[in-house]
């Protein structure tokens, strides 16, 4: 039973983490939280299932990459049109994080006007397939969604590590002005950034699918994965993914547990909120970050 | 002429009209120094030739080409900076600070090749490569950003304050480097509050006082110039 929680909470923990590391990308270059991520996820898993159900009928992982190429794009799109000329103009983050709440609402609504409220399935990939450790049934789903998430965030750490553009956008992360002035392009760095996180926000929309449903307000998950990214500290990708991850655990944890015979189950929520709650006043920082100052 | 100024006039926001028709000229192979008190200007003049200001009116033309105001493209066309307080970044080892320096390079043998060239300036670069750049002392930062402003293989090496916050000793060897970097050709426009030293390695030289260019002329004739030792080298100060 443990064994199966623990899977359970590191695979929902590891699309967390996924969605985490997306916003620490934009907040560590752009200092600012990048709310409209949630739509670009919700967009992402629209892409999967017309893909795989509405438009053709393609097997799981091509789908999966049309859904990480698509949910990039969308995400450069909306940094193309909504934040750039702010950038361009020295706008202060506050803008950039209501411009995001505005594109987050209206991609929504244009998901209700076109496409409607209905709750959709994509096709149960490993769903019903599960696997035994030991005296524990673990789904093929969860198993599949940490590995591809871990694999992932390697992929986004190789690229960080060891490419041009991968070093420039950590060096931005602490100076973006003398990025450019060593003859980086920031809007193409910009550009790589958001496309970086919203392919991986691409693959946790899919998995969010698989595992329950696509419909317009499933980006309301990523409020989940924001927390997450506060506990690790904005803008930092190790505290993205532990923070997401943690998160994810004691979720799983908690909906298990009971307290004097009352199932915890119901309070999941009132439980990742009260944590960010108060870890915004103990620790606002959180557990990798940096400064604080003028940071939204 | 490599760089010529052309009456600019740049502002911040619409109140502070931080240069007044500053024109000046750089030639091929000179160190030109240009010498002023905080708040001259110094510093707005650099990042104004490096593109990240626009000036309102007046022109640049670096290599015969007018420069427009987008700093990757003026780095492209051949200018480095070292800025003021150096902008290291110090969460990336010294490695990774001198290949960000190389960005927009694709010719990796050459690369290299500066890149041993920057080690024989700087030795201790080398045993610290893999050393974040927040670790070094600060003579050694004050290296690594002007390793990085060389690695972009500039024809142009702006310096802004190189010797800013050095102890004296480091003060003179960072001098000598310039002087060195001078003597394989390259042309360097220097800024400094150091009057004294850097006219004496300036071929020419001229002073900014709030925002105005107001003298000009051989670096040594300005170390001798009795306006100049007395504003800026505190020599004939009348204290009362």
């Amino acid at each position: 039973m443990i064994i199966q929680t623990i899977i359970t909470g590191l695979s929902i923990g590891s699309i967390y983490a996924l969605m985490a590391v997306g916003y620490s990308l934009v907040f560590s270059v752009l200092n600012f939280s990048n709310f409209a991520h949630g739509a670009v996820i919700t967009l992402g898993a629209y892409i999967a299932w017309a893909a795989m159900v509405r438009v053709f009928q393609m097997p799981f992982i091509p789908a999966l990459l049309i859904s990480i190429i698509g949910a990039g794009l969308i995400a450069f799109l909306v940094e193309r049109m909504a934040y750039s000329t702010l950038r361009h103009r020295r706008a202060p983050s506050l803008y950039l994080m209501i411009s995001a709440m505005g594109v987050a609402i209206a991609l929504q609504n244009i998901l209700y006007a076109t496409i409607g409220a209905n709750l959709y399935a994509l096709p149960p990939v490993f769903a019903t397939d599960s696997l035994m450790i030991g005296d524990a049934v673990v789904s093929k789903l969860d198993l599949f969604a940490l590995g591809f998430s871990i694999l992932a965030i390697a992929a986004l750490t190789l690229i960080l590590n060891y490419t041009k553009i991968g070093t420039a956008i950590r060096a931005a992360s602490h100076d973006a002005e003398m990025v450019s002035v060593l003859g980086v392009n920031l809007d193409l760095l910009v550009a790589v950034l958001f496309f970086l996180a919203g392919g991986l926000g691409g693959i946790a929309g899919v998995f969010m699918g698989v595992k329950y449903m696509v419909y317009p307000s499933m980006g309301w998950i990523t409020n989940k994965a924001y927390i997450g990214a506060v506990i690790g500290g904005l803008g930092s990708l190790p505290g993205a993914i532990v923070g997401g991850i943690m998160l994810g655990l004691l979720e799983a944890l908690v909906s298990v547990s009971t307290i004097g015979g009352v199932a915890l189950s119901t309070y999941r929520d009132v439980f990742s909120f009260g944590i960010l709650v108060v870890l915004l006043i103990f620790r606002p920082t959180g557990l990798f970050g940096r400064h604080v100052e003028e940071k939204l | 002429m490599l760089l010529s100024v052309d009456g600019i006039n740049v502002y911040y926001g619409e109140g502070v009209h931080a240069l007044r028709d500053v024109s000046f000229t750089v030639a091929e192979g000179e160190i030109v120094s240009i010498i002023g008190a905080n708040g001259a200007g110094k510093s707005t003049l650099m990042w104004t030739l490096i593109g990240l200001l626009k000036p309102r009116t007046g022109n640049i033309t670096f290599c015969d080409k007018a420069v427009k105001p987008v700093p990757h493209q003026a780095v492209a066309n051949g200018m480095a900076l070292v800025p003021e307080r150096r902008r290291l970044f110090p969460n990336l080892t010294v490695r990774e600070n001198l290949l960000l320096g190389s960005y927009l390079r694709r010719d990796n043998a050459k690369v290299t090749e500066d890149q041993e060239y920057v080690f024989g300036l700087f030795p201790i670069l080398k045993e610290r490569l893999k050393q974040y750049a927040g670790t070094l002392s600060g003579g050694q930062q004050q290296m690594l950003a002007i390793a990085r402003g060389l690695m972009s293989h500039p024809k142009l090496l702006l310096l802004d304050e190189p010797s800013l916050g050095l102890a004296p000793v480091l003060v003179q060897q960072m001098f000598d480097a310039i002087q060195d970097i001078a003597s394989k050709g390259m042309t360097i426009l220097l800024v400094e509050q150091n009057a004294l030293k850097s006219l004496k390695i300036a071929d020419r030289a001229y002073v900014l006082e709030v925002g105005k260019i107001v003298q000009e002329g051989k670096g040594e004739d300005l170390l001798h110039d009795p306006s100049v030792q007395q504003a800026y080298l505190g020599i004939g100060k009348k204290c009362d």
